[in-house]
């Protein structure tokens, strides 16, 4: 490795050494705050060291990793969700007894994992991208030990998501079997003909492939973990796995699949289309019947990775930005959300049941009025992200004439005005009277106040003013 | 060659199979050391002598031996002994015992003809060196992170003082 490599992988060893270092004066003495402010630091070192990143010369660092530009704003991407994960931890674990240093430690490692899995070139960094980042989870999950919802969401999250590496690694190893090399690029250019025996086996390797890479991204047939995990886990861990973790995820899938043309293989369309339009279709339907919010949000947000995959479906420059702006929006609106839900709960539990938030728009304004800004822009109102980045999406599919998977996104979509605004009007509904009215202070605490201000902020102004961010990732990502 | 192949997979599965399928800690753990051993006998029939012995060293080895002391020290006390001699019950180890003898068969008909190995060439733990502080080396290194986040993780959930997160005193 030399220099230059060093130098591109900048922001990866800011965080290696903040979770050593972190851990380090953790063994000192424990404190909450400290721990945190470090970890916000370091979180931002890493920003910093992107631009320096950016001029290196090396791109390609030993055969695992890659750090273009594409790389780059993902990263990017990822730590500043991270930032906001962990400023709006801090006001959640505030109220927690217990030790909370490690929690810094298990989040910086798994953004870790998530940063290598962006930058992975090659299977084996993608392989143990993936395990740093499934690893973490799995304690960060189960973080709050008392609560037995928490360790149960682990477990199941555990089990799962071993079952799904498993396959992962055997579609991996028949893909390895078959062309005899690991590394993204040469596959995509050493694919035999459509049709041929050989491509029958990648085929598999590939489908195999996906079962590991749709347990992450919750589609479909792997979506069963979703709505436990969402509502087991602490809220600022579920907004840490439905954003940081399955972005990175999608930014692998698009970087796996996009050289290789899938187009040329029929079948592999087919199965694509068909997990979107599944994701689509049992997200929205199954939202309207939840009863918790958490739960709700974590069928929406299988909706949303379908509606991802029809970007992805669709090809050519406009769709290459689709994808990019529509993480950014819904990053902005699922991390404001689960903001919302953290800055709600007590000690004793997440504030989870719709009853929860009867009357909020009265005991705190502010609170309410971010959580409909964020649920709208999910929904995808004008004047949101959320709404530029669905018809950025639709846009694409329709000039890539992928029919079927749009009319489903927009009829389906339509359904989210029902159960997102189920919470929108719980909240301006007047509060019953003998409900005791919690204290202002405890609802939302000023790191966590601060970080739903500028999410709710952003969540406006990507809807306001979509352009200089458009022009943003087309420097970035269409280079 | 592919024989060998196959009847090692076969050992493999079954032992598998049952470690999932026993209700009894100790025999589950004698048929997964069953299994990791006829991974392993796979590993050197393809020509991986050096991944096989780690395989051995360090699955079948260190960490079940780990697993095997853990047991023992849960079982403390009065019926530690009933429970020992109980392990000792032919029943236990007869089952393992046969899988075993088929990879030792195996072994010996693998080492006396050295045209069994079914890969083209034997790895070394030369080369095997060269590529992990080679094109490798970043994945030494993201191994070592995903070691500590394990590492971190158990020693979180493991941590012994639930009473006083919950808010109690210290007993």
């Amino acid at each position: 490795m030399t220099t230059g490599g060093l130098i591109a992988l900048s922001p990866l060893i800011v965080l290696a050494a903040a979770t050593v270092g972190v851990m380090l004066v953790i063994a000192l003495d424990r404190d909450h705050k400290r721990t945190a402010a470090l970890t916000l630091a370091s979180l931002v070192v890493a920003l910093l060291a992107l631009p320096i990143a950016a001029s290196a010369t090396t791109r390609q660092v030993t055969p695992l990793l890659v750090v273009d530009d594409y790389a780059l704003f993902y990263i990017g991407l990822t730590l500043a969700a991270t930032f906001a994960v962990a400023a709006l931890s801090y006001s959640y674990l505030e109220n927690l007894a217990g030790q909370h240093d490690e929690y810094y430690l298990l989040l910086l490692s798994a953004t870790l994992g998530a940063c290598v899995l962006i930058a992975s070139n090659h299977f084996v960094s993608f392989f143990l991208g993936l395990e740093i980042l499934s690893v973490s989870l799995y304690a960060l999950i189960g973080y709050v030990r008392t609560r037995q919802a928490c360790i149960e969401a682990a477990l199941k999250y555990l089990i799962l998501g071993a079952a799904s590496a498993a396959a992962l690694l055997f579609g991996m190893a028949l893909i390895y079997a078959e062309l005899g090399t690991m590394d993204y690029a040469q596959i995509a250019a050493a694919r035999p003909p459509p049709g041929s025996a050989d491509a029958v086996l990648l085929l598999v390797g590939w489908g195999l492939m996906l079962v590991g890479i749709g347990f992450k991204l919750a589609l479909v047939p792997f979506h069963l973990w979703a709505p436990d995990v969402y509502q087991g886990a602490p809220a600022p861990v579920t907004a840490f796995v439905s954003t940081v973790s399955k972005g990175a995820m999608f930014a692998l899938l698009v970087r796996f699949f996009a050289p290789m043309n899938i187009h040329a293989y029929p079948s592999l369309v087919v199965v694509i289309a068909a997990i979107a339009v599944a994701s689509m279709l049992v997200g929205n339907f199954s939202a309207l019947l939840q009863t918790s919010v958490k739960r709700l949000l974590a069928f929406s947000s299988i909706a949303h990775l379908g509606y991802l995959l029809v970007a992805f479906l669709a090809s050519g420059a406009l769709a290459v930005a689709a994808v990019p702006f529509y993480l950014v929006a819904y990053f902005a609106a699922t991390l404001g959300a689960f903001g919302v839900v953290g800055a709600r709960s007590g000690p004793d539990g997440d504030a989870d049941g719709f009853e929860a938030y009867r009357g909020l728009s009265r005991r705190n304004p502010w609170l309410a009025a971010a959580f409909t800004a964020m649920l709208l822009s999910l929904l995808g109102i004008p004047l949101t992200g959320g709404f530029v980045a669905k018809f950025y999406v639709g846009l694409a599919a329709v000039q890539s004439a992928v029919w079927i998977p749009v009319f489903v996104m927009f009829l389906s979509g339509a359904l989210g005005l029902f159960y997102y605004m189920r919470i929108v009007v719980i909240m301006y509904m007047r509060a019953p009277a003998d409900q005791p009215i919690t204290p202002a202070a405890s609802l939302a605490s000023r790191p966590s106040g601060a970080v739903l201000a500028i999410l709710t902020l952003l969540v406006v102004w990507l809807g306001v003013f979509p352009a200089l961010f458009i022009e943003i990732i087309q420097t970035w990502i269409a280079r | 060659m592919s024989a060998t192949f196959y009847l090692l997979a076969a050992v493999a599965v079954i032992a598998t199979v049952l470690v999932i399928t026993h209700t009894n800690a100790v025999h589950a753990l004698l048929y997964l050391i069953v299994s990791l051993l006829a991974v392993a006998l796979i590993f050197f029939t393809l020509g991986a002598p050096f991944v096989a012995a780690l395989e051995l060293i360090i699955y079948a080895g260190a960490i079940m031996v780990l697993f095997i002391f853990v047991m023992m020290l849960l079982n403390l006390g009065q019926a530690a002994t009933q429970q020992e001699r109980r392990w000792l019950d032919p029943r236990l180890w007869v089952g393992p015992a046969i899988l075993t003898i088929v990879l030792l068969a195996e072994l010996a008909v693998t080492l006396s003809n050295t045209n069994r190995l079914a890969g083209g060439s034997v790895v070394g733990p030369k080369q095997v060196g060269i590529l992990m502080f080679g094109p490798y080396l970043l994945g030494v290194e993201l191994a070592s992170i995903l070691l500590l986040a394990g590492l971190v993780g158990a020693y979180h959930l493991a941590r012994r003082d639930t009473r006083r997160e919950r808010g109690e005193k210290p007993a």
